[in-house]
Formats: C-alpha cells, sequence, structure tokens
C-alpha cells in the first residue's frame, strides 16, 4: 500500500513538473531573423456543454490560420508571422475561463484572444482581458449587453442579438410594403428575449404595427392558449421561438390551429435539418435567422461589387480545408465560419496597424472593413459591436434549406407569401 | 489550544499559495482556482463531513449567495460603494439562512438518502423561481459590470472584479476553515459526528440531532452563499440563473470532500487542491481529453485512500509529532 501510495504521488509530482516545463518551450518558438510564430490564444469548449460547438468552432480557427500561412502569413514591416492557435479546454464553465484567459496573457505572452463560446463566458473573460489588456474577438457571444458594459479590448465578430430577426422584417418590407401586422411569440429566455425586443423596436421603426406579444415559459409544452389568442389579432407576419423544441412546436401547432400568415421567422430551429424532418412540407416557406450557412454566397466577386477587399479563403476552400481537419463527411456549421472570420480579422487588423500592440490594433479594427467568407466584417468604434455583418435569413423550399435574404448572400428567391397550411396539408411546396 | 494547531498548517498552506499566485506570473487566476473549490469543499465539509448527510441542493446556496450580491449591486448602488457591498454580503447571508432555514426544517426530518432525495430539487425549484417569476431579472439575470463602471468608475468597477472579489474569496475560504476548526472543537462537533456515527445512539445519549442538524446545516449555507457572492457575482460581474444554479458544482463539492476526507479539517484543501490543480494542468496539456483523465486519477485516489488522503495521513501520523497538525 505504501510504496502504491509513493508511486502514485512521485508519479503525479513528475506530472505536474512534465507539464509546467512543456508550456513554456512551446511559447518560445525558435525564432528566424525575418518569420516569426504569432499566436492567438483560444480558451475553447471541448467538453462539457458546449462540447460541438467549441470543436467546430476550433476547426474553423485552424482552417483560417492555415489559410493566413499558406498565403504569405501576416506582415508586419519586414517580419512574416505565422499564425498559430493556441488552446486550452475550458469545459464550457467561467471559473476556469478565467484561469486560462491569465494564463494565455501573461505564460504564453498572447497579445490577442479569441473569446471562448456563448456570451456568458465571453462576459466572465472580459475582465480579466481588459486587466492585461489583451484583445478578446467574441465569435461566440451575440449578446448585445457584453459590449455595452464599457469594454474597450472586447471586440465582435458575429451578428448581435439585436440583429437576428432585423434581416427577415427587411424582407418582408421590401417583398410586400402591405404587411404591417406582426406578431411575436417567443421563449422567455435571456437570449430570446435580446432578440425579439430589438426585433420589436425594429420593426416599429420600419412602421410595422405590433398586434400581439407574448412570451411562454422554457420548456413549454403547448402554445395553444397563445396562439388561439394570436389568431384573432390576424397578423400577416409572425416572428419568434427560442429553442429547437418550443421553435418546433410553434411550427407545428400554428398548423394545427390553422392560422395562416405570409411569412413566419423562427429562431434557431428552422436551421437545423431535423426541423424538416419532423414537419415534412409543414416546414415548407418557414424562416429563420442563421449566422451563416453553407452556400451563402459571399464571394470576391460580390466583395468587388459592393467596394469592400475580400480576404481569406473562399467558401470551397474552405470546406474543403475544413474536411482534411474534421473529417470526410463534415460540414461546418456556423460556428466555424465565426471563428474564422475572427482569426481574419486579426490577421488584417494587425496587417492594417503595423503593429502587435493590441491598443493599436483595436483602434486599427475601428476603421477595418473587408469582407470574408461569413461576411461583411466592420465594427462600431465605440463598443467594439459587429454592425457589417447581417443575419442570413434561411428558407425551406421544397425540401431544402436556402439562403434568400440578403441578396448579396441569397441562394433562392424568398417564397413570398408562403403556402397555407391548407395547401401544404395536400401536398403543396414553395416553388411547386 | 493543542486542538486548533491543524489550523496553523491550513492559513501556511493559503499563505504558499497566495505567494506562488503573486510571484509567479500566470499563476495567480489557477490559485484563485484552486482556493474557490478548496471553499467550496469546506463549506459543504461542515454539513456533509460532520453528518454524513448528503445535500444535493448545495449549488442553490452559491446561487442565492450570488444573487444577494448580485441585488445590491445592481439595484442598490446609490447607497455608496461601502454600504452597497456591506448590504450585499448582508443580503448573500440572510437570503442563504432563509433558504437553509426552509430547506433544513423540512428536509432535516428525513434521514439518510431520503435527506438527498428531498434536496435534489431545490436548485431547480428556485432557478426556476427566479427565472419564471421574472424576479432580480429573471431569465436575463443581472450584469453589473457596467452598472459598476457607471456607478462607481472603471478604476473602481476594475478593482472590485478582481483585487477585491479576490481578496473576498481569499477571506471566506480562510474563515470556512476557522468555522470548521471551531466546530471540530466544540459541544456542536461532538455531537454532531456522534450522530454521524449513529443517530439512534446519539438520540438516545439525549443529544438533540435534528437542532444540531440544522444547526450545522445553516452554517454550512451560509458559508456558501458568501462564496457565491464573492466568487461569483463579485469576480465575473454577473449573475445568470443557468449559471449560478448549475448542479456539477454541487457534485465538484462532494467530490472534493470525499478526496480529501470528509470531517477532517484539512480534507477539503487536499482535495481541492488535487481537483482544481489536476483539473487545470490536465486541461492545458491534453486539451478536450482531461475529463478522460482526470476520472480514473480520481478513482485510484479513493481507492487508495477511503477515507480521504486526510483521513489516511491523519490515521498515520497518530503518535508522531505531526499528530496535532493534521486532522
Amino acid at each position: 500500500m505504501k510504496k502504491l501510495l509513493v508511486f502514485v504521488l512521485v508519479g503525479m509530482v513528475l506530472f505536474f513538473a512534465g507539464c509546467a516545463q512543456q508550456q513554456p518551450q512551446q511559447a518560445t518558438t525558435p525564432a528566424g531573423p525575418k518569420e516569426e510564430t504569432l499566436y492567438f490564444g483560444a480558451p475553447i469548449s471541448l467538453s462539457g456543454k458546449f462540447a460541438e460547438e467549441g470543436k467546430a468552432s476550433l476547426y474553423g480557427m485552424q482552417v483560417a490560420a492555415k489559410w493566413i500561412n499558406e498565403h504569405g502569413g501576416v506582415k508586419v514591416g519586414d517580419t512574416t508571422y505565422k499564425i498559430e492557435i493556441k488552446y486550452y479546454d475550458d469545459e464550457s464553465k467561467k471559473e476556469n475561463v478565467q484561469s486560462l484567459i491569465e494564463r494565455l496573457a501573461t505564460v504564453d505572452k498572447v497579445k490577442f484572444i479569441l473569446a471562448p463560446y456563448s456570451s456568458g463566458l465571453t462576459l466572465a473573460a472580459a475582465p480579466i482581458a481588459e486587466k492585461y489588456q489583451v484583445l478578446l474577438n467574441s465569435h461566440g457571444g451575440a449578446s448585445d449587453y457584453i459590449f455595452e458594459q464599457g469594454y474597450y479590448y472586447v471586440v465582435q465578430t458575429l451578428s448581435p442579438a439585436s440583429k437576428y430577426q432585423t434581416g427577415f422584417l427587411d424582407m418582408v418590407k421590401k417583398l410586400d410594403p402591405n404587411a404591417k401586422r406582426v406578431a411575436l411569440v417567443y421563449e422567455d429566455g435571456e437570449f430570446s428575449r435580446a432578440v425579439h425586443q430589438a426585433a420589436k423596436e425594429y420593426a416599429e421603426e420600419l412602421g410595422f404595427e405590433i398586434v400581439y406579444e407574448k412570451t411562454y415559459p422554457a420548456g413549454a409544452t403547448d402554445l395553444s392558449p397563445i396562439l388561439n389568442e394570436l389568431k384573432a389579432t390576424n397578423p400577416d407576419v409572425i416572428i419568434g421561438g427560442g429553442h429547437f423544441a418550443d421553435g418546433q412546436l410553434l411550427a407545428k401547432q400554428l398548423a394545427e390551429l390553422n392560422i395562416n400568415v405570409k411569412a413566419i421567422s423562427i429562431l434557431v430551429a428552422p436551421t437545423f435539418p431535423e426541423f424538416y424532418e419532423a414537419l415534412g412540407n409543414k416546414a415548407e416557406g418557414i424562416c429563420g435567422p442563421a449566422q451563416w450557412e453553407v452556400g451563402a454566397r459571399y464571394t470576391p466577386d460580390v466583395a468587388d461589387e459592393l467596394g469592400v477587399e475580400w480576404y481569406g479563403p473562399t467558401q470551397d476552400e474552405f470546406l474543403a480545408m475544413y474536411k482534411e481537419l474534421a473529417g470526410e463527411d463534415a460540414v461546418p456549421p456556423y460556428q466555424a465560419a465565426e471563428a474564422a472570420a475572427a482569426v481574419l480579422s486579426y490577421a488584417k487588423a494587425i496587417e492594417k496597424a503595423q503593429s502587435l500592440d493590441p491598443a493599436k490594433v483595436r483602434e486599427a479594427m475601428n476603421g477595418l472593413k473587408f469582407m470574408c467568407l461569413y461576411g461583411l466584417w466592420q465594427i462600431d468604434p465605440e463598443t467594439g459591436k459587429q454592425v457589417g455583418h447581417e443575419m442570413d435569413i434561411i428558407q425551406w423550399q421544397n425540401g431544402e434549406k436556402k439562403i434568400v435574404w440578403p441578396e448579396a448572400a441569397a441562394t433562392a428567391d424568398p417564397c413570398y407569401p408562403m403556402p397555407t397550411w391548407d395547401e401544404k396539408a395536400s401536398g403543396a411546396t414553395c416553388g411547386s | 489550544m493543542k486542538s486548533y494547531s491543524p489550523l496553523i498548517t491550513l492559513l501556511l498552506a493559503y499563505l504558499i499559495m497566495i505567494a506562488i499566485g503573486q510571484s509567479i506570473p500566470g499563476m495567480w487566476q489557477p490559485v484563485m482556482l484552486v482556493i474557490f473549490y478548496i471553499a467550496i469543499g469546506q463549506a459543504l465539509n461542515v454539513f456533509l463531513g460532520m453528518t454524513g448527510y448528503v445535500n444535493f441542493g448545495y449549488v442553490a446556496l452559491l446561487g442565492v449567495g450570488a444573487y444577494g450580491m448580485g441585488v445590491a449591486l445592481g439595484y442598490y448602488n446609490e447607497l455608496g460603494l461601502i454600504p452597497t457591498l456591506i448590504l450585499g454580503f448582508i443580503l448573500a447571508a440572510i437570503l442563504a439562512l432563509l433558504v437553509s432555514a426552509i430547506v433544513g426544517g423540512i428536509a432535516l426530518r428525513l434521514r439518510g438518502a431520503y435527506f438527498a432525495i428531498a434536496t435534489i430539487g431545490v436548485n431547480e425549484g428556485i432557478k426556476y423561481l427566479i427565472m419564471g417569476a421574472k424576479i432580480w431579472g429573471g431569465s436575463e439575470g443581472i450584469v453589473l459590470s457596467g452598472i459598476l463602471r457607471k456607478s462607481f468608475g472603471a478604476e473602481t468597477m476594475r478593482f472590485l472584479s478582481t483585487t477585491f472579489a479576490d481578496a473576498g474569496v481569499i477571506v471566506v475560504a480562510i474563515a470556512t476553515g476557522v468555522v470548521t476548526a471551531y466546530i471540530l472543537n466544540s459541544r456542536l462537533g461532538y455531537a454532531l459526528i456522534a450522530l454521524r456515527e449513529d443517530e439512534e445512539a446519539a438520540k438516545v445519549m439525549g443529544i438533540n440531532v435534528t437542532k444540531y442538524k440544522q444547526i450545522a446545516f445553516m452554517i454550512s449555507c451560509v458559508l456558501a452563499g458568501l462564496i457565491g457572492a464573492t466568487a461569483w457575482t463579485l469576480k465575473l460581474t454577473y449573475v445568470f440563473p443557468q449559471d449560478v444554479f448549475a448542479i456539477n458544482y454541487t457534485v465538484e463539492a462532494i467530490v472534493i470532500v470525499m478526496l480529501g476526507g470528509a470531517g477532517t479539517l484539512l480534507g477539503p484543501l487536499v482535495g481541492g487542491l488535487i481537483y482544481a490543480l489536476l483539473k487545470y494542468y490536465l486541461a492545458i496539456a491534453f486539451p478536450g481529453l482531461q475529463l478522460l483523465i482526470l476520472a480514473p486519477l480520481l478513482i485510484v485516489v479513493i481507492l487508495l485512500f477511503p477515507e480521504g488522503v486526510v483521513g489516511y495521513i491523519a490515521k498515520k501520523a497518530r503518535g508522531t509529532r505531526l499528530e496535532n497538525f493534521v486532522r
């Protein structure tokens, strides 16, 4: 027993010693005179509740870094920097994030950090990043409030929650100026509340009339009382949802109660293929916002037309490189594209600033505008909030998920007004 | 005074940790992580370790403590900085006390496993109460950094969320240790240990077991509330219901207590050190695989030391000069 104890203890001591020594060696890569390695740090959720999202974003970052390195790296003065991603697993936990950010900022001397996944973890990372004055680029924290706390070193690459449903409203306004009556039915959650409060304000700005607004609790299993009330208000457009299960329930019960409107946009649920599998052709014509979708037509040509610079891999290159890392059948989810865009934005901003000083790079970001496969990148100088990127609006058409908005990214024309539930029951689809 | 000497070991350990954190760059947050885990183990140990009852609703107390501080800073910050902070600590303690009085008053009439089952729902119950009734921001929680910056200025906000919060966690952690040492040497401690070993026998001997269990439960819960107020609200600058009422912290605290030795003063210290350091370094060395490695290591430790590491060492140290310093 005693021997075993000693053995285990010695093993542990050796193990820690090994870990402690291993890290600094990695951090100080032998540097040539003109070519050096620049580390972007990332606490990533490789386990815990955000494990799937975390893995996808890590692949996205690595693809972007690889592309940058294959295309000449990042040039500052006459030094060329190769990008490498230094990542640790935060287990989707707030305490771990703080420790890892500090480690990245002090031990690894990383100046540019890619924020952890989700708004909560990004918010936990922000005070530590600010303390060490390193940049924190949010690619998975959509909530607006992160950027309303006054953190200077925190910037955002993905669209904030407040923009999720605004594209859809723009689209409806353009397609049908007479559709005025909007009904809101959404989950009572921090995220969907933020999305729909902003959507409501935006709708009023555009001249829509909010005829109905109600929330339902998380985990609701029956929305029919709410939907019956909603039916009486005779809306043209419905926006709502929250997570997958309730979004699906919303669509299903709208069909059961035969509530016909011209267009529906549901948060989260419609972006999953399972949505169509569960609802069949009832899903036809239903829209939903997505940060990005495979097929979004952001290309160098589109960038040219808009008069902005293109940077990064094209979508085909991205898909191919992603498969090399994640496996033959892997299709990148939007988390991968977001994370890749965050890496690209750092590279671009560093080149623009011609400096590795986070404060100077942050300043350079203020005037930075470019397009990559994820879409436009431009931040609000004061808050760091993303203002360039637009949400893709997807719509189920003929059993396929098509991008119908914004026009720059669209892969199909919107199907408007959507077929009625009766038409769908007799087999009608969008485009049939 | 002899029986308080294990406290020397405890304080020394904290001193060493703080010194390491301050002198080696990049070690401060990891040290704070370790101290956080020690603290939640230490506070749970007051109840679990001494009575043998498992409180599965433990994290709810950290949660209401976090809310106590969050409510003070978020809604009553016009009182001025220091009164607000004091109010925060008082609210955290009172909320934890209230919850523990109610939960304990009802559930502690149950024995062993039935108590554990009764406490499982507490955490989810409070979470859904806050979200469903939309109190204190409901599901949107309370985000403080902007509010603190506006009311007290950016410098103060940074000081609060870093130096002050860390100092707070350390003070609370040490306080939990001191309270544990006090209980171990008091009539309360003897009563608790008696009832842990055999509740019927303790009752027959004239110990009011329900009363002592309730006292231990409430002490444990108030300490947990203060940890929530410092380690979460102050340090992270936000309170989200889903984040603070996360059951994994209960499980982690139980693991730490069992690892180090239930009912010992130094158990949570050793358990927290082993658990947090292993987790931190494994996450760095093998990102994504650390839990696969951590689990078997923990099983090995538990198999080698069924009474916890400190329980084992205390047994070995009996009759040696070290005896007084390990408990």
